[in-house]
């Protein structure tokens, strides 16, 4: 009966972090290397994992998830295998092994609670009253798993003179050290209606990389605070 | 993914793949049947001047070997191998053909397909039947052909006198040596199979997952939960120590008696039964599947003979990194135990780099933009550059499909005029464009929504407009009214591009791509677009009686497609 479905079972372990499929991260988990997830990412676990919802080294900086990135994060620890999705998002992987890397809390799903990360605003943006981009920076030695709505593209931006400009609904997640700020691109045509649809971007310069998903998410990144 | 094509699909080889080392693959089969599938390379009159390139069991290599002869494999009953950038500029075309030899016809072919393979992924699928022939006694199946770049043409057009009109089609000169060679069934040369170029197979990565795949169950089960029973047949439980002599070691012993690794990151016990280390065979763990867990088979070679090379990283102490993996000599049933003293590294998980390098760069390579120097390049199914410096003409889209662009370019509102308000308004065909002009490239992409590119070239294509993402400026376009009885406001409307350029259509799932029938129906809320040249048809199933009550088939308005051979529809699987 179950032949066809033959085919999905999981692939054996071979990396703290893997994707089943496209759409679902696999974690083998393990005592003392506890992970933090998205609440409510997990579709199923083997094994012994516990979650602690909103732990106390989270609740320091809730505040801060309040302010902007509003994806609450649980921690999972025990041993066993846990599988983790978003609503059928893509999911990227990715070993730090010591780089860093700023993503939107909203495609973060889950990376390794030993990982020195934070909330951060973003510089060089909304200088606006009462907007901001937050975003949460990871760095160390671990994994961190990304979502992406459709599959991401990776551009360089090289480092040319050459801006590279970014829709932030479309955004992803970028190399800490790139530059970036806001750019309005839109007329004074556009005050009467007639706008091109792409009323504000963020221009990234220097040497990195920015991972960009082809679907413009309707959680709105520029929120309003407060 | 594969594409599917239908006959008389074309499309450029770039959209496939960015790879010029190709695998073609035929399968046609029939009961009873033999089959000579061969190659001609023809120059741009389409005629085989140079009989060096009409590769076949007896000619399987073309000079300079771009054109290849590599005999069954994989599933497929003939496979070449094309090399397009070493294809000499006399040879415009090849043209994969399939002869019957003996008695029979193509009807009589089962389901059998020409497919393309590159980089390891098939990339271009078109199947046919027997249905779609008759007597005739050979096919050219498909085309690869040179105009402004290589693209691949499905043909599945047939040929009643066989081989030897074939060869008359494409230049008779040669028939006199070769007609008479291809009747007799002789065997293929004995270095058909050998051609298939070591570096080469990409029908063996697909097709037919190498062997150790298959096998992941027993593995961890032998490796990980270790059962009772799987200890038991070889000693119970025997004393530390005692257990090389005979292979099948618990897992948490083996490494103390292995001592050509020294190296506790060697992990050989694991890797090494691909290519055992010279020491003591003897205890290395022989369960033969034992790589499958590690599954990646461009990476077992490294290991062959090197045991103290970190396999994948710093795994430690504990030999069995497949997750479950923790058992000491007395093996629980639930298998979550962890070894004593050992709890932190029981779970062993594998904490280094995945293959290919760490860090973010190493991760993020699958998803790298990919360079072409084309005006429209598919990033991937759901995202789309157009570099507006290459053509120099604008692009409009749709407004708000700009994911990402880099350069100089400037978005603008795009209007439709007075009059094109009032019919969008009329008609419901509205778009709202942006208009992109500029140096610099474009990324597009909505929804996650499926992106196909359409190249015109002076044809003409019928699109819903809330399909459209995007489309070159030079295309013209226009409102086309679909009429008929039974429809809710009396008529249909589509929009119209024609001219030469490109238009990005986008579905909301894989679409099929159907070939113009005398009988094709579509639902008009899922069709996306046609060729312009089927005509429409609607096809509605009002009856009054069905209508009024419940129980209705909710399918009231059906589109019937009429056309020459050629035509198609594209349908998605998603109804607005």
């Amino acid at each position: 009966m179950n032949q066809p479905l033959a085919g999905f079972a999981p692939a054996p372990v071979t990396a703290r972090m893997e994707n089943h499929g496209h759409h679902m991260l696999k974690v083998a988990m393990q005592t003392g290397n506890d992970l933090f997830a998205r609440v409510g990412s997990m579709v199923a676990y083997e094994g012994f994992v516990q979650y602690e919802p909103n732990p106390p080294a989270v609740r320091q900086i809730a505040r801060d998830w309040i302010t902007g990135e509003g994806a609450p994060l649980m921690k999972c620890s025990g041993d066993g295998l846990l599988y983790l999705a978003d609503y059928g998002a893509n999911v990227v992987v990715i070993n730090l092994n010591g780089d860093g890397i700023s993503v939107n809390a909203t495609n973060l799903l889950a990376f390794d609670a030993h990982l020195s990360w934070g909330v951060e605003r973003v510089k060089g943006l909304a200088k606006f009253a009462g907007q901001g981009l937050w975003n949460t920076r990871i760095s160390g030695q671990g994994w961190v798993a990304l979502t992406s709505r459709g599959t991401p593209i990776v551009v360089d931006c090289g480092g040319g003179e050459d801006e590279t400009y970014v829709d932030p609904d479309a955004l992803v997640a970028w190399s800490p050290n790139l530059k970036v700020k806001g750019k309005r691109s839109f007329k004074a045509q556009s005050l009467i209606g007639r706008g091109s649809g792409e009323a504000y971007q963020m221009a990234f310069s220097g040497e990195g990389i920015v991972v960009v998903q082809p679907s413009e998410d309707s959680t709105d990144r520029l929120r309003v605070r407060g | 993914m594969a594409r599917e094509f239908q006959r008389g699909h074309k499309a450029r080889i770039s959209d496939l793949t960015a790879g010029t080392d190709l695998y073609v693959g035929v399968q046609i089969a029939g009961s009873g049947l033999t089959f000579d599938i061969s190659c001609f390379g023809l120059d741009a009159e389409e005629r085989l001047s140079d009989d060096r390139y009409f590769v076949f069991f007896n000619q399987p290599k073309s000079p300079e070997e771009s054109i290849q002869l590599l005999g069954a494999q994989a599933g497929d009953t003939e496979s070449f191998r094309v090399t397009l950038d070493r294809i000499p500029e006399g040879i415009r075309k090849l043209s994969f053909t399939a002869t019957l030899d003996g008695a029979g016809q193509m009807s009589q072919v089962g389901p059998g397909y020409l497919r393309i393979v590159a980089g390891g992924e098939e990339v271009a699928r078109y199947s046919f039947t027997g249905a779609e022939f008759s007597t005739e006694r050979a096919v050219m199946l498909g085309d690869i052909y040179f105009k402004d770049a290589w693209r691949f043409a499905a043909v599945g057009q047939g040929f009643d006198g066989g081989l030897e009109a074939l060869l008359k089609n494409f230049g008779g000169e040669v028939l006199e040596e070769e007609a008479p060679a291809a009747p007799e069934p002789q065997p293929q040369p004995g270095a058909a199979p050998g051609f298939a170029p070591p570096a080469f197979a990409p029908p063996t990565e697909t097709a037919a997952p190498p062997a150790p795949v298959p096998a992941p169950p027993p593995a961890p089960a032998a490796q990980g939960y270790a059962p009772p029973a799987a200890d038991t047949p070889p000693q119970g439980f025997p004393a530390p120590g005692s257990t090389p002599p005979q292979g099948f070691t618990p897992p948490g012993q083996t490494p103390p008696p292995a001592p050509a690794a020294p190296d506790v990151h060697g992990a050989p016990t694991v890797i090494a039964p691909l290519a055992p280390p010279p020491g003591p065979t003897g205890t290395v763990p022989p369960p033969a599947p034992a790589p499958a867990p590690y599954g990646q088979p461009p990476q077992q070679p490294a290991y062959g003979g090197q045991p103290p090379q970190p396999p994948y990283g710093g795994q430690p102490a504990a030999p069995m990194p497949p997750g479950y993996g923790a058992q000491p000599g007395a093996p629980m049933p639930p298998g979550y135990g962890q070894i004593p003293g050992q709890q932190t590294a029981s779970y062993g998980v594998p904490q280094g780099a995945p293959q290919g390098g760490a860090g973010v760069g190493a991760a993020l390579q699958k998803f790298k933009e990919t360079p072409t120097g084309q005006r429209w390049t598919q990033q991937n199914k759901k995202l789309m550059r157009v570099d507006l410096g290459i053509g120099g003409q604008p692009v409009l889209a749709k407004q708000g499909s700009m994911v990402l662009y880099q350069g100089k370019v400037d978005f603008s509102y795009k209007g439709a005029g007075f009059a094109g308000r009032i019919v969008g308004n009329a008609t419901g065909q509205e778009m709202q464009l942006m208009r992109c002009t500029g140096q610099g490239q474009v990324f597009l992409a909505e929804n996650a929504t499926y992106l196909h590119p359409i190249e015109l070239q002076g044809d003409a294509i019928c699109v819903s407009a809330e399909n459209v993402l995007a489309f070159d400026e030079t295309l013209q376009y226009e409102v086309r009214r679909i009429e008929g009885h039974g429809i809710p406001g009396g008529a249909l409307f589509t929009m119209q591009f024609q001219g030469t350029g490109t238009i990005v259509v986008k579905t909301h799932g894989t679409p099929v791509v159907l070939p113009v029938t005398p009988t094709t129906f579509a639902d008009c809320n899922a069709v996306v677009a046609w060729s312009a040249a089927a005509q429409v048809i609607v096809s509605s199933q009002v009856r009054m009686r069905r209508n009024a009550y419940p129980g209705d088939t909710g399918e009231s308005v059906n589109l019937q497609f009429r056309g020459a051979p050629g035509n198609f529809i594209v349908v998605q699987p998603y109804e607005v």
